[in-house]
């Protein structure tokens, strides 16, 4: 640590420790999370309702087959232009199956182009509590769920975790975030009530999250 | 409990424009804060307009913030566990700090400490001139307008673009942020598409949310790809995965800390919390306590620089911790809690000082309850007179999400200011006569005597509000309040002590 170049560190450590030698006042007790939050009854109908609340666009698909075609639907309803897929083996064989017609750049080839019409990723889970889709630099990396109009995730049921604190507590045990310099749970498209407390979506980042979430693995 | 739709206000208001510039900032300068306080805070509590727009986001904010507690099953358990996961955090503030600190470098990233103001600016000037940066784009941070960043940047000839659009708007109006959450909060649509009209030079702008937010969206969007550093604020150190945590909305956050080279996060050092598994409970109580959503749309987790294999992401991560007064709080085990504050603006919003004088009034970075209760620490005592811009009715440590103990923190201030001999002498000695006549009945009853006696002579001489009255301050706007014939204690012995 470059303490050589840093002189406050420690006089803002020595002031810290000086203020907290003055003894705490004592700490109450600290409720259970389960006295704060209902428990997540279905978690597959919950992430549904609060993906919708989300404002979402959330597809339940049978197999492969039926996701493949949601998928070829969704970017139909685009304009023209170039695509950013991540480069993940059962995307390309998602995506050899949609067949788009568009220009694709892969993310092993880089980040996504300012003009790129949509991305698609995975997700690392989602969370049926607060209808969020939970991405780390693996899912594309940081620019893949923020910088095209429309972010379009695949994902299955069988990575619904029910709530916030399972998530959390899955990317702590899992130590994501020692192989991520990045992740973000996302609940919705990019908004903002800045003016007059009146919603519009699509604010600098997408206006559109499309979830095609297929059943089983 | 009023569910209704609050109505939005109809006049445009002409007399909500935007302060001279800089005067609303929180140099001391050479006006006297208090009093500038009491004149702004005067103007402002008798411009209708301006209530009536506060009284609209106000009541749009308790409809969103009373549904969004319903959401929860004990929301009162969710701020008691808000609570003590801050004061573990405050309390071990320097263990959980190098925590972070070693979790940062560990994947490439630096972390700077700054004691003041000045040093934060300037690593970040340095930063900058090194890397030849020209542009900078930043998302929301409160603590970049305390030590007044986008100045020092300035100064070097580097263009800092606020991104999130409250800021981007009052960046343009060249004020400072009306309220922490909502920074723009005390404007209508028709003055921001006359403002983007202007400088954005888009002259055939509607006024049309969606209109307005899709032309500052194309004019970022420049910036954020031109630019080569992004400055960020962050909610949340989080010390044992050795991240920050952003909360937003729009996604500006994200673009601030993905596409440009360089990243630097600005925070405070009371931001830490231990576990990663705390933003459970933490991002749900912020998003509701500061706009009444479940959670905010972006819980964002930055921990370093692009890794290996990694598509996209700045070479460079930087964190300044910023003090500035900060530690110093804590010798002071009552006052400590101050520093759990997760700048949700809830006690902002629920103020009734807030409500009729404004963001702007206040003359500091923070405003409102928590501003009033911090800023004598952060700037001094020049800024002490806040301690009594409150009725003390107690509705900020009500909805407080970490429940401070918000308007005993002010009466505590009050205490600190009189005690280091702050106080008026002229207070002084008022003060003193009446401790003196407490303690004596029969100076009380004496004085209450004379009171009567007088006032009622004073009143029947027409003179009620004039130099000559000791109710001036109350008889100069309103009628004087009529006065008893008697004292209480006669009536107690006459009437109301035998149930009469």
């Amino acid at each position: 640590m470059a303490t050589a170049n840093n002189p406050s560190r420690e006089l803002i450590l020595e002031r810290i420790r000086a203020g907290l030698r003055v003894p705490a006042a004592p700490a109450g007790p600290s409720p259970a999370l389960s006295d704060a939050f209902e428990p997540v009854q279905n978690a597959l109908e919950r992430f549904q309702a609060e993906a919708k609340a989300n404002l979402m666009e959330c597809f339940l698909t049978a197999d492969a087959a039926a996701s493949a075609d949601q998928l070829a639907v969704t970017l139909r309803s685009l304009p023209e232009g170039e695509i950013f897929v991540q480069d993940a083996p059962s995307l390309r064989r998602l995506i050899e199956m949609a067949n788009p017609q568009r220009a694709i750049r892969w993310s092993s080839q880089g980040g996504p182009v300012e003009a790129s019409q949509a991305t698609i990723t995975l997700a690392e889970m989602l969370v049926a509590q607060t209808g969020s889709i939970f991405v780390t630099a693996r899912c594309g990396g940081r620019g893949a769920s923020v910088v095209a109009p429309c972010h379009i995730v695949f994902a299955t049921t069988e990575q619904i975790v029910p709530d916030l604190h399972t998530a959390l507590s899955n990317v702590q045990q899992q130590s994501k975030l020692k192989q991520n310099s990045f992740a973000c749970m996302i609940s919705g498209s990019s908004r903002t009530a800045d003016i007059e407390k009146i919603l519009v979506q699509g604010a600098h980042g997408p206006i559109r999250l499309v979830v095609v979430l297929q059943r089983g693995d | 409990m009023s569910a209704s739709t609050p109505t939005r206000p109809a006049v445009t208001p002409s007399s909500t424009t935007a302060p001279q510039q800089g005067a609303a900032n929180d140099h001391a300068g050479p006006v006297d804060p208090a009093q500038k306080f009491l004149r702004d805070a005067a103007i402002k509590s008798a411009d209708i307009a301006h209530r009536d727009i506060i009284r609209f986001n106000m009541e749009s904010y308790a409809t969103a913030h009373q549904r969004g507690r319903g959401r929860f099953k004990d929301w009162d358990a969710a701020r008691r566990r808000c609570q003590e996961i801050k004061r573990e955090a405050v309390n071990h503030l320097d263990k959980y700090l190098l925590q972070f600190e070693a979790n940062v470098t560990a994947r490439g990233g630096h972390v700077f400490w700054a004691a003041t103001s000045e040093e934060a600016c300037a690593y970040i000037v340095e930063l900058a001139q090194r890397h030849k940066v020209k542009t900078v784009v930043k998302s929301k941070s409160m603590v970049t307008e305390e030590i007044h960043l986008n100045a020092a940047l300035e100064k070097v000839g580097v263009t800092a673009w606020e991104t999130d659009l409250g800021e981007y708007i009052v960046q343009l109006r060249n004020e400072p942020p009306y309220h922490i959450v909502t920074p723009a909060m005390h404007l209508m649509r028709d003055q921001i598409r006359d403002l983007f009209r202007e400088k954005l030079n888009e002259p055939g702008l509607s006024n049309d949310p969606q209109e307005l937010v899709a032309a500052a969206r194309r004019k970022l969007r420049q910036a954020f790809f031109a630019a080569e550093m992004g400055i960020s604020g962050a909610n949340f150190i989080v010390a044992d995965p050795g991240v920050i945590a952003i909360s937003t909305n729009e996604g500006n956050g994200r673009l601030t800390t993905s596409v440009p080279r360089i990243h630097v996060a600005v925070t405070g050092i009371e931001k830490v919390i231990p576990r990663l598994e705390d933003l459970a409970t933490l991002w749900p109580v912020l998003a509701t306590s500061g706009t009444g959503q479940p959670v905010t749309t972006y819980g964002t987790l930055i921990g370093g620089p692009r890794q290996p294999g990694e598509a996209d992401g700045p070479e460079e991560f930087h964190v300044v911790l910023v003090d500035n007064g900060r530690s110093g709080l804590l010798a002071n085990a009552e006052q400590r809690e101050v520093l759990h504050c997760i700048r949700c603006g809830a006690c902002m919003n629920t103020c009734p000082v807030y409500r009729h004088i404004g963001g702007h009034a206040y003359g500091t970075i923070y405003g409102g309850p928590i501003g009033s209760v911090l800023t004598p620490h952060l700037r001094g005592p020049n800024f002490e007179h806040l301690s009594y811009a409150s009725s003390l009715c107690g509705a900020c440590t009500s909805v407080c999400p970490v429940r401070i103990d918000l308007h005993h923190h002010l009466l505590h201030n009050r205490h600190d200011s009189a005690m280091a001999g702050h106080a008026a002498a002229g207070g002084r000695t008022q003060w003193k006569i009446f401790s003196r006549a407490m303690q004596s009945p029969a100076m009380y009853s004496l004085g209450g005597w004379m009171m009567r006696r007088g006032l009622r002579a004073l009143y029947a001489l027409g003179l009620a509000g004039t130099a000559l009255d000791p109710m001036r301050k109350w008889n100069i706007k309103r009628a004087p309040v009529p006065l008893p014939a008697q004292s209480f204690r006669a009536q107690w012995r006459k009437d109301l002590g035998n149930g009469k």
